[in-house]
């Protein structure tokens, strides 16, 4: 038996669930075999582990706290039983139908200003009179004199 | 009080035999999350959660199986429940988290087993990794074998399954 076939064996090995032959030749192949030795007494040592890990300390608080919670579930309950139909659906309706007013609001807002067409028109076809700055200028041709 | 006498006055709503039944299952139910979550504020609270339930539904059972049965059932589906909505929560945690995380867990295991020397504590650790690193279905399996020391038949009565495919299970998360 090779190193790696013993160790994917060795969990088996050590709890006794081989069969004699093989049991047989773990033991042989562990006596020449320091490697394979020590990776044994590794493994026996973390599963020992187990055996402190499965034993939790017991809190002697426990079933108090299992009828606490058990009484906070109950008053939540009757809480939420309390809530008279009326609030239940009135309240969530009257808080859709403001929120899709604001929507609404919020749309009519944002859209842009609309543009009179009439008086675009007008403002394109607007005559500017033209300014003849020599005559209107006048008087720097009375300072000149 | 046998076991047909509790389920009776539990279902009437009596306290005395629900304090009982806390009293009786405690070690077993904390013993079998804990081999599950590897955690053990987690598991006294999920402990806590599986005896609720209990007294909520107990009006629904049917005996069928064996209350024991009923309250391993409970006790895995919760743990793996608790086991999964971690994992979720996990994804979105950062590195550095989950390594505070674990130095916590492991500070905890270390003040709960006074004594522990530094060598058994990182031996603790290897095989909590290794628990944890096992499909749902081993994990459950070897708790239940290792930590509550449980027949293959129980498992399989627990699990819903054949007793080979615990036999199968158990060998694979051995190996």
């Amino acid at each position: 038996m090779n190193c790696n076939t013993l160790h994917t064996k060795m969990i088996f090995f050590l709890e006794g669930e081989l069969p004699e032959r093989e049991m047989e030749e773990i033991k042989i192949h562990l006596e020449s075999c320091t490697d394979c030795a020590a990776f044994a007494e590794e493994m026996k040592k973390t599963l020992a582990v187990l055996e402190t890990d499965k034993t939790p300390q017991l809190n002697p608080f426990f079933y108090t706290r299992v009828k606490a919670r058990l009484e906070k579930q109950a008053e939540e309950k009757v809480v939420t039983q309390r809530i008279p139909v009326f609030a239940r659906i009135l309240q969530p309706a009257i808080f859709s139908v403001l929120l899709l007013a604001g929507i609404y609001t919020g749309i009519k807002i944002g859209q842009p200003a609309k543009i009179n067409s009439d008086q675009s028109v007008y403002t394109e076809n607007e005559m500017i009179p033209y300014l003849n700055e020599m005559e209107a200028e006048a008087i720097e041709n009375f300072l000149m004199e | 009080m046998n076991e047909a006498e509790i389920i009776q006055k539990l279902q009437q709503g009596n306290e005395q035999a629900f304090r009982h039944l806390v009293e009786n299952y405690q070690k077993r139910v904390v013993n079998t999350c804990y081999g599950l979550v590897q955690n053990t504020e987690d598991a006294e609270d999920i402990a806590q959660d599986v005896f609720v339930e209990v007294f909520r539904s107990i009006g629904s059972f049917r005996a069928d199986a064996k209350l024991s049965t009923w309250l391993y059932r409970i006790a895995v589906n919760r743990s793996l429940n608790h086991i999964r909505d971690n994992k979720k929560r996990k994804w979105f945690q950062s590195f550095e988290d989950a390594v505070k995380e674990k130095k916590a867990g492991l500070l905890h295991y270390a003040t709960e087993n006074p004594g522990t020397e530094l060598e058994n504590l990182q031996r603790a650790n290897i095989l909590h990794e290794a628990i944890s690193s096992l499909p749902e279905n081993q994990r459950t399996a070897f708790t239940l074998n290792k930590y509550e020391e449980l027949s293959y038949k129980e498992i399989a009565e627990i699990m819903d399954v054949s007793v080979a495919s615990v036999e199968s299970l158990i060998h694979r998360a051995k190996t």
